[in-house]
C-alpha cells in the first residue's frame, strides 16, 4: 500500500512568487500519475515537495496516511529519477545502484542480488563496472532508473526523465517505462511537459498551468472532455483548432457558425446541450485537426480554405490552411485514404473544402473558457 | 543620373578600393605556421629569462649552503661575504652543524606540527564552509559572504596587538606557542571559502538531491559524494593551508621570539643571523636551513602540481 495525498498544498518562494496554489490530489496505490504542463506551471515544484527537496509552504503531503511535511527526503521511502540522471560520476554503475542499499546497511550479498537482477531487467549487466561517463544517454537513464528500482520504495518519482534523450530513444524508453511499470509494483508520479508521454504513460493525468490544476482525469477523459480551453489546446498534437463563434439554439436543435459554414450539432454533444437547456450564446468552438475531413463544394456543411503548408508526416498529412473567414486551421488527414491525385491537389495555394461533424465539437464559455458541457 | 545616385556610386567605389587595399596587404602577411613559430620563440625567450631570474637566488642559496671554506688560519670558517661564488671546499658541514649545534630540529618539528595541524583543520573548515555557502540557503547568507570578502581585504597584521594580548593572557605564547599559532592560522580560515565554493557550485545540485533521496544525510552527501568529486580543490586547499604556516614569519615572530622551544623555522633561522656577529658566523647555516625548508614544499608541489592547477582553474571557471 502506498497512497499519496496532497491537501491544499501551496508553495510560496522567498521572493513571494507563488509557484503552486492550493493543490489537492488523491493518488491511489500503484497508480501512475502524470503531472503535465508548460514550463513554469509548478509541476516539478509539486513533485519536489512530495520528495522533500522543497519546503511545503502550506497544506499537507501524506504518504501512506502519514504526514511527511517535516520528514527528510531519506525518511520518506521514495525513489526519484532526475532529468539529468544525477549519477554519481566517481562510482561505477554497480556502486551507483548499490549506493542507496549500502546506506541502509544491507548485506553485500543482498545488494549483489538486487543490483544484478535490476541490471538484468534493464539490460545493463554488461556495463556494471563502467563509470557513468562511459555510457550513452539512454544507458545512463537506465542506470538512474535502476538505482531507483533496487530500493523497493513506496513511491517512484520521475522528473522529466526522458527530456535529455533524442526523439527516437525517447520513444523507445517510453515504451520501456510502460513495461517496467508492470514489473515494479509501486506508485508513480511522473512529471513531463510532453503531452504524448502524459497520454501514453498515465493512468491519470494532472494538467497544470501557472500553479493551478486545470484538470485531473484519465487520458481519455482529458482528451475527449477537456475541462477548459487550456487543456483542450495543450493535450493533442497538432493543437486543437479554436475560433470565436456563436452557438445557436433553434427549438431543440443547435447549430454553430464555423468558418462560414453552418454546422448542426448532433450526437451526444447535441443531446447534452439539449438536456442542459443551453441558450444561444457566444462561445469558443474547438475542433481537433484529426476530426476535420476533406469534403467538396456540394456539402452544405463544408467550408472553403486555401492550403498554405502541407506537411507530409508519413502516415498522415498536416495541412495548414487559411479559411474564407481569415482563420488559420490545421487539418490532419491519414495518407492511406488519399489517392495520388488527391494528394497532388493538396499543394500550397490549392482550394479545398473541409468539414467536420457535430459529434466532435468542443464548446467553451467565452468568459471563463470552461467547457460548457462539464459545468 | 541624379545627385543621390552619384553619391552612392562614389561611396561604392571607395569601398571597393579600400577592400582591394586590405586584400593586398593581407597577401603580404607571413604564413600561419611562421607566425606561430615566431611567437613561440618570443614566449620561450621571455620564459627562460624569468626562470633564470627566479632560480638565481635559490642557486646561490644552495651554493652557499655547501661552502665549507676555511680562512687563512685553517680553522675559522668563512661564511659571509666570501668573494667566490662556488665553494672552494664542498661539503655538508653546514647541514650537520645546523642539526647538532642549533635548535633547528626543534624548530623544524614545531613548524611541521603547526603546518600539518593547520592543513587538516583549515581544510576541514574551508570545505565545510564552502559547501554550506554553496548548497544551503539561509537568512543572511549573502551578507555573510560579502562581509567575509570585505573583511578578508584587511591585512591580517592589523589584529597583531590584539591577538598577542589574547594569546599571552591564555598562556599560548613563547614555549606554548604551537597551540597559539595553530589557533591564529585556523581562526579565520572559513573566510577563504571563495575558490572552493566556486568549485562546489559547478557540481550539479541534483547529485546532492539524488543522494539525499537515496538515504544520505547532509554529512554523508558531503563525505561520500561531494568530497570524492572535489579532489583537485581538496588538494589545493590542503597545500595552501600547509604552506602559509610553513613559511610564516610575522605571526610566529611575535608569538615566540625569546625561547628556542616555541620558534618555527622562519623565526629560528632569522634569529641565527639577526645580529652582525650571527650574520658573520652562521650565514651558511642559514642557507642550509633555507634549502631544507624548501625541500618538503618542492616535493609536495611536484607530486600534486596537476591537482593544484586544476583546483585553481576549476574554481575560477565559475566564481
Amino acid at each position: 500500500m502506498a497512497t499519496v495525498k496532497l491537501t491544499n498544498v501551496k508553495k510560496v518562494y522567498d521572493n513571494k512568487v507563488v509557484a503552486v496554489h492550493d493543490f489537492n490530489l488523491d493518488i491511489a496505490d500503484k497508480e501512475f500519475i502524470v503531472f503535465v504542463g508548460p514550463s513554469g506551471c509548478g509541476k516539478s515544484t509539486t513533485l519536489r515537495m512530495v520528495a522533500g527537496l522543497e519546503d511545503i509552504s502550506e497544506g499537507t503531503v501524506e504518504i501512506d496516511g502519514r504526514v511527511v511535511n517535516d520528514l527528510q527526503p531519506k525518511d520518506r521511502d521514495i525513489a526519484m529519477v532526475f532529468q539529468n540522471y544525477a549519477l554519481y560520476p566517481h562510482l561505477s554503475v554497480y556502486d551507483n545502484m548499490a549506493f542507496p542499499l549500502r546506506l541502509k546497511h544491507m548485506s553485500e550479498d543482498e545488494i549483489y542480488n538486487r543490483v544484478t537482477s535490476a541490471a538484468e531487467t534493464l539490460g545493463i549487466t554488461e556495463y556494471l563496472m563502467r563509470k557513468p561517463r562511459a555510457l550513452s544517454g539512454g544507458q545512463r537513464q537506465r542506470v538512474a532508473i535502476g538505482r531507483a528500482m533496487v530500493r523497493d520504495s513506496k513511491v517512484f518519482l520521475m522528473d522529466e526523465p526522458l527530456s535529455n534523450l533524442d526523439a527516437k530513444l525517447r520513444n523507445q524508453m517510453r515504451a520501456e517505462i510502460i513495461l517496467l511499470r508492470q514489473k515494479i509494483d509501486s506508485t508513480f508520479i511522473y512529471v513531463t511537459h510532453d503531452q504524448t508521454e502524459a497520454m501514453t504513460l498515465g493512468d491519470r493525468i494532472v494538467v497544470m498551468k501557472d500553479g493551478y490544476i486545470m484538470q485531473v482525469g484519465t487520458p481519455t477523459e482529458v482528451f475527449d472532455m477537456p475541462a477548459n480551453l487550456f487543456v483542450a489546446e495543450f493535450i493533442g498534437a497538432p493543437k486543437m483548432n479554436t475560433m470565436e463563434t456563436e452557438l445557436l439554439r433553434e427549438g431543440d436543435a443547435y447549430f454553430v457558425n464555423a468558418y462560414g459554414a453552418r454546422i448542426r450539432v448532433d450526437g451526444e454533444k447535441g443531446e447534452a446541450l439539449k438536456s442542459k437547456q443551453t441558450p444561444t450564446q457566444k462561445i469558443i468552438l474547438g475542433v481537433r485537426p484529426e476530426h476535420m475531413q476533406l469534403s467538396d463544394a456540394s456539402n452544405p456543411e463544408a467550408f472553403r480554405c486555401t492550403v498554405q503548408v502541407n506537411e507530409m508526416m508519413g502516415s498522415e498529412l498536416h495541412i495548414h490552411a487559411l479559411t474564407g473567414t481569415g482563420a488559420q486551421i490545421i487539418v490532419r488527414i491519414p495518407t492511406v485514404d488519399l489517392s495520388r491525385e488527391q494528394r497532388a491537389s493538396l499543394g500550397a495555394g490549392q482550394e479545398i473544402y473541409v468539414t467536420f461533424t457535430g459529434k466532435v465539437m468542443h464548446f467553451f464559455d467565452m468568459e471563463s473558457q470552461k467547457n460548457l458541457l462539464t459545468e | 543620373m541624379s545627385i543621390e545616385e552619384m553619391k552612392t556610386n562614389s561611396r561604392v567605389r571607395k569601398l571597393v578600393k579600400e577592400t582591394e587595399r586590405a586584400n593586398r596587404t593581407k597577401g603580404r602577411h607571413m604564413s600561419l605556421s611562421k607566425q606561430r613559430r615566431l611567437s613561440n620563440t618570443v614566449i620561450y625567450i621571455i620564459l627562460t629569462i624569468l626562470v633564470i631570474v627566479w632560480l638565481i637566488p635559490f642557486f646561490f642559496l644552495l651554493l652557499d649552503s655547501l661552502k665549507c671554506d676555511v680562512a687563512a688560519d685553517g680553522v675559522t670558517r668563512v661564511t659571509w661575504q666570501s668573494d667566490n661564488i662556488f665553494p672552494r671546499k664542498w661539503g655538508f658541514d653546514n647541514y650537520v652543524d645546523l642539526f647538532t649545534r642549533t635548535s633547528f630540529f626543534r624548530w623544524f618539528t614545531n613548524t611541521t606540527i603547526v603546518g600539518l595541524a593547520t592543513a587538516v583543520l583549515q581544510t576541514g573548515m574551508v570545505l565545510l564552509m564552502s559547501y554550506t555557502l554553496s548548497r544551503l540557503r539561509f537568512r543572511g547568507r549573502k551578507f555573510l559572504m560579502n562581509f567575509m570578502l570585505i573583511l578578508g581585504m584587511f591585512p591580517g597584521f592589523l589584529s597583531m596587538i590584539l591577538l598577542y594580548k589574547l594569546l599571552s593572557d591564555w598562556g599560548m605564547t613563547q614555549q606554548n606557542s604551537i597551540v597559539g599559532l595553530i589557533l591564529v592560522y585556523c581562526a579565520s580560515s572559513g573566510m577563504g571559502y571563495y575558490i572552493s565554493k566556486g568549485f562546489f557550485d559547478t557540481i550539479p545540485r541534483s547529485l546532492d538531491e539524488a543522494a539525499r533521496i537515496d538515504g544520505a544525510t547532509r554529512a554523508q552527501v558531503f563525505g561520500k559524494i561531494i568530497l570524492p568529486l572535489s579532489k583537485p580543490i581538496l588538494i589545493y586547499t590542503i597545500l595552501t593551508a600547509f604552506m602559509a604556516p610553513w613559511g610564516d614569519f610575522m605571526f610566529a615572530s611575535y608569538i615566540a621570539h625569546s625561547t628556542d622551544i616555541g620558534k618555527n623555522v622562519a623565526v629560528g633561522l632569522r634569529d641565527l643571523i639577526s645580529t652582525s656577529s650571527g650574520m658573520a658566523d652562521h650565514y651558511t647555516w642559514f642557507c642550509a636551513g633555507g634549502v631544507i625548508v624548501a625541500i618538503p614544499i618542492t616535493i609536495l608541489f611536484m607530486l600534486l602540481q596537476r591537482y593544484y592547477v586544476e583546483g585553481v582553474t576549476g574554481g575560477a571557471v565559475k566564481g
